[in-house]
């Protein structure tokens, strides 16, 4: 059994991270991400842009009670980058196949 | 606090299950809306057998009283859907297995009060354990599972029994499918907001 090459854009802990959450739930906000991952909000944002340039995220900006919200919901493309990463992941953690 | 940190594989893995299991973990009900429900209906349920053992009248149907309740629901709502930062898959079922039971127990009302069938009260308990005992499942909470099981078996024993004996089943089921499991959850949520 062949490795397979991990995503580029998965295999990085923050971005990992926020696929791995959003991948449990319908839709988050941006506080909700930097909560479960303990990450400053400059970098989470960076990091979101990027999933976002992939075509991973999907991110709807808006405003609730006149506070900005910053919402975001996994993509079809997005879940599939997850399966494929996690099927990459498994040729690694289990060469043989069994 | 994490960075841009290239992964071993290992680690992928267990971030993503570590990740998983945060997000699945972040749903909780307070149990506000299960103790409203659970009172409303002991109370309606108790009044009603009240008023038949001892032949009085208050000229309106106290179960009216479940639409007044829709007043402190909705606000509950509101406030609930102001604080929450995400939406959960099961929070969203369940949301629609609730509403799909109150729009039965809506048409069962309006259908009781036009036909005016004999043992209803029985159809009532059936359909009372069918949300709660999917809401324990959903999120394993045993008390809700039990709850969901009291209604059925209050259910079997309804039919053989009388009108008046049944809102005291009625009662029995409020208190086991909502009131016990919501403050059981209240409790719960108090312990862990004192965490």
């Amino acid at each position: 059994m062949e490795f397979q090459e991990l995503d580029p854009i998965l295999h990085s802990q923050l971005r990992l991270a926020v696929v791995s959450l959003l991948i449990s739930v319908r839709e988050a906000e941006f506080t909700f991400l930097k909560e479960k991952t303990n990450a400053t909000a400059g970098n989470l944002s960076v990091q979101i842009n990027k999933l976002k340039d992939a075509g991973y995220l999907d991110v709807t900006k808006q405003f609730n009670n006149n506070y900005p919200q910053t919402i975001c919901k996994i993509t079809k493309k997005g879940i599939e980058a997850f399966e494929d990463y996690v099927k990459a992941l498994q040729t690694y953690m289990n060469p043989n196949g069994q | 606090m994490m960075s841009e940190v290239k992964l071993t594989e290992n680690e992928s893995l267990k971030l993503i299950t570590e990740m998983i299991g945060k997000a699945k973990g972040s749903y909780h009900s307070n149990g506000t809306s299960a103790i409203l429900w659970g009172l409303v209906i002991f109370f309606c349920s108790i009044f009603e057998f009240f008023e038949m053992q001892f032949n009085f009248d208050i000229g309106f149907n106290i179960w009216w009283l479940m639409f007044v309740a829709l007043v402190p629901q909705f606000y509950l709502m509101l406030k609930s859907s102001s604080k929450k930062n995400f939406e959960s898959y099961e929070e969203k079922t369940m949301n629609f297995v609730w509403w799909a039971f109150a729009a039965s127990v809506v048409m069962m009302m309006f259908f009781n009060s036009y036909y005016r069938p004999s043992h209803s009260e029985s159809l009532f308990l059936m359909l009372f354990g069918m949300p709660t005992f999917i809401t324990g499942g959903m999120f394993r909470f045993k008390p809700m599972i039990i709850g969901g099981i009291t209604c059925w078996i209050l259910f079997v024993v309804s039919i053989y029994t009388s009108l008046k004996i049944n809102l005291l089943l009625m009662a029995l089921a409020a208190l086991s499918a909502w009131l016990v499991p919501g403050i059981i959850l209240r409790k719960k949520c108090i312990r862990e907001a004192q965490q």
